[in-house]
């Protein structure tokens, strides 16, 4: 059994094709899946129980199933309805990016939602508080004084939590979307080298993953301007 | 939903397999995990290093991706080999249900370690010290105060490490283990109703992990019943 | 007072001690007979814990020889356990495992060390823990027992594993006012019954009563070291003078 080196090098370029989807399944799930982890976050805590009630439910399940039994339910399972198939979805659902964007977006709106939550619990009450006694009201207070900090404190386990999300893209492979994964897997199976190509998918997984850390870094640091001991750490 | 119990026995047995290979993952990715916490905080600059660079790497890539390599790079590896003896050998792998295992465990592994590295980190070194009076040895010491005393720090996190392993089980279904994934895959076939039957796979899936979370409760509960108020 | 003819059971040969650039001990030369019973005193980071500390070697001495029953401290991981095996330590955080009963925390060495059979070993700690005069907090945790009980535990498990000698650091340091007799109480009567013992302690009336000598440290050195008497009516040494003058 040889080790191919040249291989490695051929392929990347085909690899880097398959980059292309896995950044669009990145960053759309995450926007989509922030935005409905910020809805999922405010019905939470809205004190309202028919709000809060389907969050929990919706939460329960997201987190208690695995993502690719979820992205199977939505590309396998969805076609069984007709009300589906003859909804204004349907393009969308029809095709392996849309129930993968989909599936992703659920999924991350679960993990989102309590992260926020965190951040949220996390603003010290006195500053509620301080914001009441100055006048502000209830929507002022939560933009200009709890939103900042809470974001703050998320930082750390939203940054996690994206990289898991790059990771989950790999996901898509499975309903055959030519994502990074896709892309090594075909080439695998014609080449037969799988240490070659996939050993080569993991550096440029793990080179994107270093970025994402070094980016959620800076942004932390930046966020964190007004700590003194910052620089400590 | 005659469908459904003509397939009861086949999701039945699927699940069983599913706990099965749960249960042997996660004694491996213990194991992993202590002995990538002990190599992390050893005076060792080489054990530092490899530990460091076993959890950047598994914490890195894709679980499907380390499932891949892990099965189809060691089938090629061991045909090779096969080759070597018999010229006439086909094909010859790891059977996927323990190459599926011992990758996954070695994922949820480095998060461990990472997690009870700190928690090891937590304990409280003057106990250690009492310990090493006595005369305990060091591996005496190790298993029975250090660790008793780490778990406790590492039961919250940990239990969310086992909810991982558990939903990751899923992945190894790719590399054509007979789990209930699979069982989904050959109903709806027969059934036509996808919806259905891959619904079933994740409320089987729901309720372990829902049990999963229960047990860990208790044990939290039991592993801190020594702290009843503190005089 | 008892009688100690034969060879000193710990000697402290010119040992020093560094902690980066700090030196800790500064050639110290100690020696303690059997059943002799030694109080060290002297003020912060004088160097009194680190001295002990490297009698049972839970901080290796940087020069110097340390000899405890006439073996050597040296880097052989079997002969450190089989050192600490026979000197006994009660820290000032008492350090009881805290995930363990009372009885357990004295069982532990026992049954791993001492290699005692459980009944064995539950018959010896019941024994300890009545002469500590708590026989009845076997089964409870110890976060459930005062400080001063917690630290009569401790003693009762360095006791266990019947040591030739036991090393006090700063016993009763830790302790509310009202429980520092209980605890001194047994350290007397422990005294009384021949121990060799190095106490360091703040509790002068208690090293009048049963020292034979008391040692005062100030820098990582050994400055005096006399019997009571000598000590706090005639104190040699400037340092000394101002100590007690500080701590009477």
């Amino acid at each position: 059994m040889t080790f191919d080196i040249y291989l490695i090098f051929n392929s990347i370029p085909k690899m880097l094709a398959g980059i292309g989807v896995t950044l669009q399944l990145l960053f759309l799930s995450s926007f989509l899946g922030l935005v409905l982890g910020i809805i999922i976050l405010l019905m939470r805590i809205s004190g309202r129980w028919y709000l809060s009630f389907p969050t929990f439910v919706y939460i329960y399940f997201f987190r208690g199933t695995p993502i690719l039994v979820q992205i199977f339910v939505i590309y396998h399972g969805l076609p069984q309805f007709e009300a589906i198939r003859d909804s204004v979805f349907w393009p969308i659902l029809r095709e392996p990016f849309g129930c993968a964007i989909l599936a992703l977006t659920l999924n991350s709106g679960a993990y989102v939602s309590e992260i926020l939550r965190g951040g949220y619990l996390g603003v010290d009450k006195g500053l509620h508080e301080a914001g009441k006694a100055l006048g502000l009201s209830t929507p002022h207070r939560f933009i200009y004084v709890t939103t900042p900090i809470a974001v703050r404190l998320a930082i750390p386990a939203y940054s996690n939590d994206f990289i898991s999300m790059l990771k989950a893209t790999s996901l898509a492979s499975t309903i055959t979307l030519l994502d990074m994964t896709g892309a090594a897997r075909t080439i695998v199976a014609k080449t037969f080298a799988p240490y070659e190509i996939f050993i080569a998918a993991a550096i440029i997984y793990l080179v994107m993953t270093w970025f994402i850390q070094r980016g959620f870094g800076l942004f932390e640091r930046r966020m964190s301007r007004y700590i003194k001991q910052w620089g400590v750490i | 939903m005659s469908d459904l119990i003509g397939w009861s026995d086949d999701y039945f047995w699927g699940a069983m397999v599913v706990l099965k290979i749960f249960a042997i993952s996660l004694v491996m990715a213990v194991a992993f995990g202590l002995i990538g916490a002990t190599a992390k905080l050893s005076k060792s600059r080489i054990a530092n290093k490899i530990a460091s660079a076993y959890t950047i790497v598994f914490r890195g890539v894709p679980e499907l991706l380390v499932i891949l390599i892990f099965y189809y790079g060691s089938a090629i590896t061991l045909t090779s080999i096969g080759r070597a003896f018999y010229p006439q050998t086909q094909f010859v792998d790891i059977a996927p249900f323990w190459a599926g295992a011992f990758a996954i465990a070695l994922i949820v592994g480095s998060y461990a370690t990472e997690t009870f590295r700190g928690a090891f980190l937590g304990v409280d070194p003057g106990i250690v010290e009492a310990a090493r009076a006595l005369g305990l040895s060091n591996l005496h010491t190790f298993f029975y105060v250090r660790v008793p005393q780490m778990w406790r720090l590492a039961l919250p996190s940990f239990g969310n490490h086992m909810l991982s392993l558990m939903k990751d089980t899923a992945l190894i279904s790719i590399i054509g283990l007979e789990e209930i994934l699979y069982v989904a895959e050959m109903a709806t076939a027969v059934t036509l109703k996808p919806f259905t039957m891959y619904m079933i796979v994740a409320l089987i899936y729901l309720c372990i992990t829902t049990v999963i979370t229960l047990v860990m409760m208790a044990l939290e509960k039991h592993s801190n019943r020594h702290l009843v108020g503190a005089r | 007072m008892n009688e100690s003819d034969q060879k000193p059971i710990i000697i402290l040969e010119d040992v020093c001690k560094f902690f980066g650039d700090f030196q800790a001990l500064r050639n110290i030369n100690f020696q303690v007979k059997k059943g002799e019973r030694v109080v060290v005193c002297g003020p912060s980071g004088s160097g009194k814990s680190t001295m002990i500390r490297c009698i049972n070697r839970l901080e290796e001495h940087d020069s110097g020889r340390i000899f405890v029953d006439g073996r050597e401290l040296t880097n052989a991981v079997k002969d450190i356990d089989a050192v600490r095996r026979e000197i006994g330590m009660v820290f000032q955080s008492f350090n009881l495992f805290p995930h363990l009963t009372v009885i357990n925390n004295l069982m532990l060495a026992l049954k791993l060390v001492r290699k005692a059979k459980k009944s064995e070993a539950r018959e010896i700690a019941m024994r300890f823990l009545e002469r500590v005069h708590i026989p009845e907090q076997a089964d409870k945790w110890p976060s459930q027992l005062s400080g001063g009980q917690q630290q009569r535990v401790a003693i009762a498990r360095a006791l266990c594993m019947n040591p030739e000698v036991m090393l006090f650091d700063e016993p009763t340091s830790a302790l509310d006012p009202e429980m520092i007799s209980e605890v001194l109480d047994v350290m007397t009567d422990l005294a009384n019954e021949g121990m060799t013992m190095i106490v360091i302690t703040h509790e002068m009336g208690f090293a009048r009563s049963i020292a034979d000598s008391i040692v005062f440290m100030d820098y990582g050195e050994i400055v005096e070291s006399n019997p009571p008497e000598e000590f706090f009516q005639n104190p040699r040494f400037d340092r000394t003078k101002l100590f007690l003058e500080q701590i009477l």
